[in-house]
């Protein structure tokens, strides 16, 4: 810790200006930003159906959630940061072509999920605003696709400010619904105050894939080297980059805590069945009182759309780590152009997607949410592996803690996604 | 002709058609006078260990079975080399640096030929049909890839230009004096972004100092300070010296308070004052971004007198196709461009056919104002005063742009997130 400050202190004296910059920084930094890009809509309205379903104990699950998520971001960013490569590059230089295409064709397929996802959670805001779906879809993908090619960072910090005022909402208005703390933060420690019945354990399975999914996704493993690739290695570096990390996953969590604890609150209490967004917003009425509704629908509005910005994003990055991009797949197929098809064409496909009728965006964040989940163990064998080699990361290798947690967790996943896989097949 | 990934696998079979394992890679070797690898071992995995078997022992290597002069145990010992390119291990799925093209590519086949009896490594395949010949689809890329059945070629780069990246080992560059130094500083630039650690020393390493300055100009200045955190302070003040008083001073203010502070105290007296007065003011800042390499003259002069005078302080500018006219407190009063002096008769004054509404920026304006006046006016560099219009330097149109727009995908993806300091 006391590297720590003497890095801030070092800094905030060089420059009087920096002193405000590391002010923002705490506030709208990396950690901010990771807990921003992983509550997106998908995350909202997960957390959302959680707390509704459940109520408090789903919390317990998320628990050791928050710690999976911090021990492999930092795995992912200690990689980065000791190799110069991501992950995606390292498991090409080390399993080859076919692992590749396999990785990056279930991170596709998860993505694929997740942003169609955020268009469903569009279109669930365009029925609250009265505004004709398909039209306002398409206006926000043309929007999207003008941020990528025009947007910049203080657009996105503003977004971002957006949707964490929306998380706020979540804080307040759990406040105000006067929870029973004492079963909420009890319910951290061990999953109680339920009846224990075979359709609750199968909820609690299904949709508590889903808040693993939605918190630790597949693109987060590969976006976080982003973050850590212009950075050298050193021990400064290298400790503020994971109290960063375990502090981002923190903060992710803690908004999470939040909405779960104000939808459990107001909605599994008075034993409300979440399948409308207007029924979603009941969880900010406390705070919002009679503008639940388009406050609900702005915010997720605005989790959508960052969420429909950076996975395509984490996707085409990817195939260009997995294949090469930088060196041009080939030599009339520049490499902007390639990027730019694989970011279209991912928003294309989700669109098609959403316009299956019927299918409500709670049900379907679960479901793709829960598919996320099921890709994840795949990504950590080959995370764990790498950061185990001492060949390869030297004295930055895991550390028993680290290896072991995230093995056992990875196993976890794989029985848990077996067990919901059949769960849901045989509908026991 | 041949790619390794149809050789890799294919069984190994001894004189008596005994099969002792199957291939899994070749060892080349760089002999002088030949800028080719030639394979001289080729890598058997066998039941329960790797066999190195000499090349002169392989009859036949590009073959659908790979079979060998003697029977297995009789193989003579190969004399494995500091020098030898594991052709798989090392090169294949690997990084390597095309020096034609100046950027980091991965390698997704390799491409063997035969020459006098001699297998050598002729082309790296870093296409897309490479990557279909790797899963076995090659029927297919044909197909989809435009133009693949006219040129097979397609993608390969020869090894004359190809720069091998080798990870835990000392990068030997080949001929960094010639590959390497003819490269633009701003393609050395993307190349160290796309290296690790342990690669971009060695590869400033076989730079000199002229060019580390130059290339060090086009990083960006929180990336640079970490590139020349392990070199010595002397090296560093050398190159801060050949650096431009504008790019040093963004350097020297990512490096801690007492470094920098040293480091100034080594440099040249003169370039150090420059550089301690760009300091004092914020990065984004005019202020900041101005370089005090600019020329100015004073308005007494004659068009013959200013080409005189620029013909002697002109070296050290930064930009000369602006003069600025300068009084003796500092005060600017006018520009013209050299086409103007030119086009001036040789006893005309300054004064007569300078623009006496000189475009400037103030020292506290931000970069994007900056560049919206750069822009608007298309200049190529705008003068910086402060409030009583004296001036202190210039801000040039690449670096008022410099922020404003991204380079290429990998340094664009974290500016929208904001990097982590």
């Amino acid at each position: 810790m006391s590297k720590l400050l003497s890095i801030y202190r070092e800094k905030w004296l060089k420059n009087p200006r920096l002193r405000r910059i590391v002010l923002l920084l705490s506030v709208f930094g990396p950690a901010t930003i990771t807990a921003m890009a992983d509550n997106d809509a998908g995350g909202v309205a997960t957390y959302s159906i959680a707390g509704a379903t459940l109520g408090y104990p789903i919390l317990f699950a998320l628990f050791f959630i928050t710690i999976l998520l911090g021990v492999t971001q930092e795995m992912g960013m200690r990689l980065t940061l000791v190799t110069r490569r991501g992950l995606a590059d390292l498991i090409r230089e080390k399993f080859g072509v076919k692992v590749s295409i396999f990785i990056f064709g279930g991170l596709l397929i998860a993505n694929l999920g997740t942003i169609t996802v955020e268009l469903s959670a569009i279109k669930t805001t365009s029925r609250m605003l009265n505004i004709p779906p398909m039209l306002f879809v398409a206006g926000i993908l043309l929007l999207a696709f003008l941020f990528i090619t025009k947007g910049n960072y203080k657009l996105t910090q503003n977004i971002m400010l957006i949707v964490s005022l929306f998380y706020i909402v979540y804080i307040i208005s759990a406040v105000k619904a006067h929870p029973d703390w004492g079963l909420a933060l009890s319910n951290l420690v061990y999953p109680h105050g339920v009846e224990w019945t075979r359709a609750y354990i199968r909820n609690y399975l299904i949709i508590g894939m889903g808040v693993l999914g939605t918190t630790i996704t597949p693109w987060g493993q590969f976006f976080i080297s982003s973050f850590a690739f212009d950075k050298k290695m050193n021990s400064e570096t290298l400790a503020l980059s994971q109290f960063e990390t375990y502090w981002g996953a923190f903060l992710t969590d803690f908004f999470s805590f939040f909405m779960i604890v104000a939808t459990a609150s107001t909605l599994f209490v008075n034993g409300i069945k979440l399948e409308s967004g207007e029924q979603a917003a009941l969880a900010i009425q406390p705070f919002a009182g009679h503008l639940a509704g388009t406050l609900f629908a702005y915010g997720i509005l605005a989790a959508a759309f960052m969420g429909l910005i950076i996975v395509p994003l984490s996707t085409a990055y990817a195939f260009s780590e997995f294949f090469g991009l930088s060196g041009s797949l080939d030599t009339d197929f520049n490499q902007s152009k390639v990027f730019y098809i694989l970011f279209i064409a991912q928003l294309i496909v989700a669109a098609l997607l959403i316009t299956i009728p019927g299918i409500s965006l709670f049900q379907m964040a679960v479901a793709t949410q829960s598919l996320n989940a099921m890709v994840l163990p795949l990504v950590f064998y080959f995370l764990i592996k790498l950061t185990n080699s001492t060949k390869l990361m030297g004295n930055n290798a895991n550390n028993g803690f680290q290896k072991y947690f995230a093995t056992i967790f990875s196993v976890l996943i794989v029985i848990a996604s077996v067990i919901t896989i059949l769960t849901i097949v045989f509908h026991w | 002709m041949a790619f390794i990934s149809e050789l890799t696998g294919k069984p190994v079979t001894d004189i008596d058609g005994v099969k002792i394992g199957v291939l899994k890679d070749l060892v080349a070797r760089l002999y002088k006078e030949f800028n080719h690898p030639v394979v001289d071992a080729i890598v058997v995995q066998a039941k329960d260990e790797n066999l190195i078997i000499p090349y002169t022992e392989v009859v036949v290597l590009l073959a659908a079975s790979i079979s060998l002069r003697q029977s297995q145990g009789a193989f003579p010992k190969y004399n494995a080399q500091d020098e030898d390119i594991y052709l798989v291990e090392d090169v294949l799925d690997k990084q390597i640096i095309d020096t034609d093209g100046a950027r980091v590519v991965r390698v997704n086949d390799i491409e063997l030929v035969r020459v006098n009896g001699n297998i050598i490594v002729s082309n790296v395949d870093v296409g897309s049909s490479g990557i279909f010949r790797r899963i076995g689809l090659t029927k297919l890329a044909s197909k989809i890839i435009p133009g693949l059945r006219k040129e097979p070629n397609r993608g390969c780069i020869s090894w004359d230009f190809v720069e091998p990246l080798r990870h835990n080992q000392s990068m030997r560059l080949k001929v960094p004096a010639d590959k390497l130094a003819e490269l633009h500083p701003s393609d050395l630039a993307d190349i160290i972004s796309d290296l690790s650690h342990t690669e971009t020393g060695e590869f400033l390493d076989n730079l000199n100092l002229k060019q580390l300055a130059d290339t060090l100009e086009e990083i960006e200045p929180d990336y640079q300070a970490s590139l020349v955190k392990d070199m010595a302070d002397e090296k560093v003040a050398d190159i801060l010296e050949e650096m431009s008083p504008d790019e040093a001073a963004d350097l020297l203010a990512e490096l801690p308070a007492n470094r920098s502070e040293n480091l100034l105290e080594l440099m040249d007296d003169e370039e150090a004052r420059d550089v301690r007065k760009l300091l004092l003011f914020h990065e984004e800042s005019a202020g900041g971004l101005m370089t005090t390499d600019y020329v100015s003259i004073k308005p007494n002069l004659t068009a013959e007198q200013a080409i005189k005078k620029l013909r002697e302080i002109g070296e050290e500018a930064e930009l000369i196709y602006y003069v600025f006219v300068t009084d003796d407190e500092n005060h600017l009063i006018g520009v013209f461009s050299l086409t103007d002096l030119i086009m001036a008769q040789p006893k005309e004054k300054v004064t007569e056919f300078m623009h006496k509404r000189v475009v400037s920026v103030n020292l506290r304006d931000q970069q994007d104002e900056i560049a919206q006046v750069v822009s608007k006016y298309n200049l190529l560099a705008v003068p910086v005063v402060d409030d009583q219009n004296v001036m202190h330097g210039i801000v040039t149109t690449d670096d008022a742009l410099d922020k404003i727009i991204p380079t290429s995908w990998k340094k664009r993806l974290p500016r929208f997130f904001g990097t982590l300091k």
